[in-house]
């Protein structure tokens, strides 16, 4: 065979497996909002719920109760990685990369301050207080803060085209948002904090992402993911925990309760979920390019409302539907263009 | 001193200048990390694709692998540190100049 078919079919190689770990980002990351809706249902979650707003009202209980089972998922995340690190044989080369503070691991924990305090958590109290479909969508909007701050902190182009996404990603926002507002005004009971989760989800996601890439594009992925939830569980199991609890809520008492079969399958898959979704986003990257990695990474979006659907029976409201759809084919708009990165895998 | 850092820091540093062969690359960094066989061949070569599609490596060079010296019947490529790459692997504080 000559170079040029081989560079063809190496080409075609490369793609084929990119688009497969990026479709299965999507679907997992899809998934992940089922045991995120759930748990919310359950005990101890329910119970501690009950407890704190018969004390300090509705809105402080749905975050303590957020906070709690964010770290709960932060735990079984970073589980899920070791595991994965531990069998493919890089805790030797995430020992070496966790002593490189200032190049790697210092971005990967200020990335961990934005992903888990303000994004998943955001994220649990969306799922909580307004619904999984909900959440999932407003996410959506992550890309608009990630390219504005690429743009601030790396001096990233914007193109037309970009440009022309963002503003239908935006759009597909105000659908979604605007739309359960006025709804919920009518009835004259809105859930702030559950839009505010909304929105805390597509910022922090949109941050994270920006910060991260300082530190992942001169590591190993698995790795600096890893190191990343290792942050998140130092901040929530070291710090907002246990400071919670000297404030009074009942943290420890309910997190003892979790080691029931039922509350610990549901945690488990929501870690293995959300931990091999960012694997399999990662993986997809040097295959296709970031653009459309996460241009199909996207599709996640309609993957949770199809989960939610078929596992809750919960029908979405036309703003969200129209919404979410709005801001896949602005993600689509936005990152087809991305042309640059596959040509450079090709080596000419 | 071989093998201490992050392998993805020790391929930025083998690129430098006059750039490397993908094998050579691999090779080199089996035998300093003690890492042997095919799977860390293979993981090894991964990381060299990322590096390029981050845009801190450049393919510039590519050839049929015909006696089999890295795996035949295979692409060979040569990769050389970009402007990107050298800004990077500034930060990271390589040694290199």
């Amino acid at each position: 065979m000559d170079l040029k078919a081989l560079q063809k079919q190496e080409r075609q190689k490369r793609v084929k497996y990119g688009y497969m770990w990026a479709l299965f980002c999507a679907v997992l990351w899809g998934l992940w909002y089922l045991p995120g809706t759930a748990v919310w249902v359950l005990n101890p979650f329910d119970e501690m719920y009950g407890e704190i707003a018969a004390g300090s009202g509705d809105g402080v209980a749905l975050v303590v109760v957020a906070v709690l089972i964010t770290a709960f998922n932060a735990l079984t995340v970073i589980l899920a990685l070791m595991v994965w690190n531990g069998t493919l044989g890089k805790l030797g080369e995430m020992k070496r990369t966790l002593k490189e503070i200032k190049p790697c691991t210092k971005w990967f924990f200020l990335a961990s301050i934005f992903g888990g305090p303000i994004a998943i958590l955001g994220s649990f109290m969306a799922m909580g207080f307004v619904g999984g479909a909900f959440a999932a969508v407003a996410a959506l909007l992550y890309p608009v803060v990630g390219s504005a701050l690429a743009a601030k902190w790396y001096g990233e182009k914007i193109s037309k085209r970009a440009f022309a996404g963002i503003v239908i990603i935006i759009l597909g926002g105000i659908t979604i948002f605007g739309g359960g507002v006025l709804t919920e005004l009518g009835s004259g009971n809105v859930m702030w904090l559950g839009y505010l989760g909304g929105l805390m989800a597509a910022t922090g996601w949109g941050i994270e992402g920006a910060i991260a890439g300082k530190g992942l594009d001169i590591a190993e992925p698995d790795i600096g993911i890893t190191l990343r939830f290792l942050g998140e569980n130092i901040i929530w199991w070291i710090i907002i925990v246990p400071v919670l609890a000297i404030a009074g809520f009942p943290m420890f008492k309910y997190a003892l309760l979790v080691f029931e079969p039922l509350v610990l399958l549901v945690l488990v898959f929501a870690g293995i979920t959300f931990g091999f979704c960012y694997v399999s986003w990662y993986k997809s990257f040097p295959l296709i390019g970031v653009g459309r990695g996460q241009g199909i990474a996207n599709l996640y979006g309609l993957f949770a409302v199809i989960s939610i659907y078929l596992f809750f029976g919960d029908v979405p409201s036309w703003t969200i539907i129209v919404g979410g759809a709005l801001c896949l084919i602005g993600s689509t708009v936005m990152f087809s263009e991305d042309t640059g990165e596959i040509e450079s895998l090709r080596g000419d | 001193m071989a093998g201490d850092r992050p392998i993805k820091f020790r391929i930025l540093e083998l690129c430098d200048n006059s750039g490397k062969w993908n094998y050579e690359i691999v090779q080199q960094i089996q035998k300093e990390y003690g890492l042997k066989g095919d799977y860390w061949r293979d993981s090894i070569n991964f990381d060299i694709i990322e590096l390029a599609s981050g845009g801190l490596l450049k393919d510039v060079e590519a050839k049929v692998d015909e006696e089999g010296i890295y795996k035949k019947g295979f692409l060979l490529h040569k990769y050389v540190l970009t402007d990107f790459g050298k800004v990077r692997a500034t930060d990271a504080c390589l040694m290199y100049v």
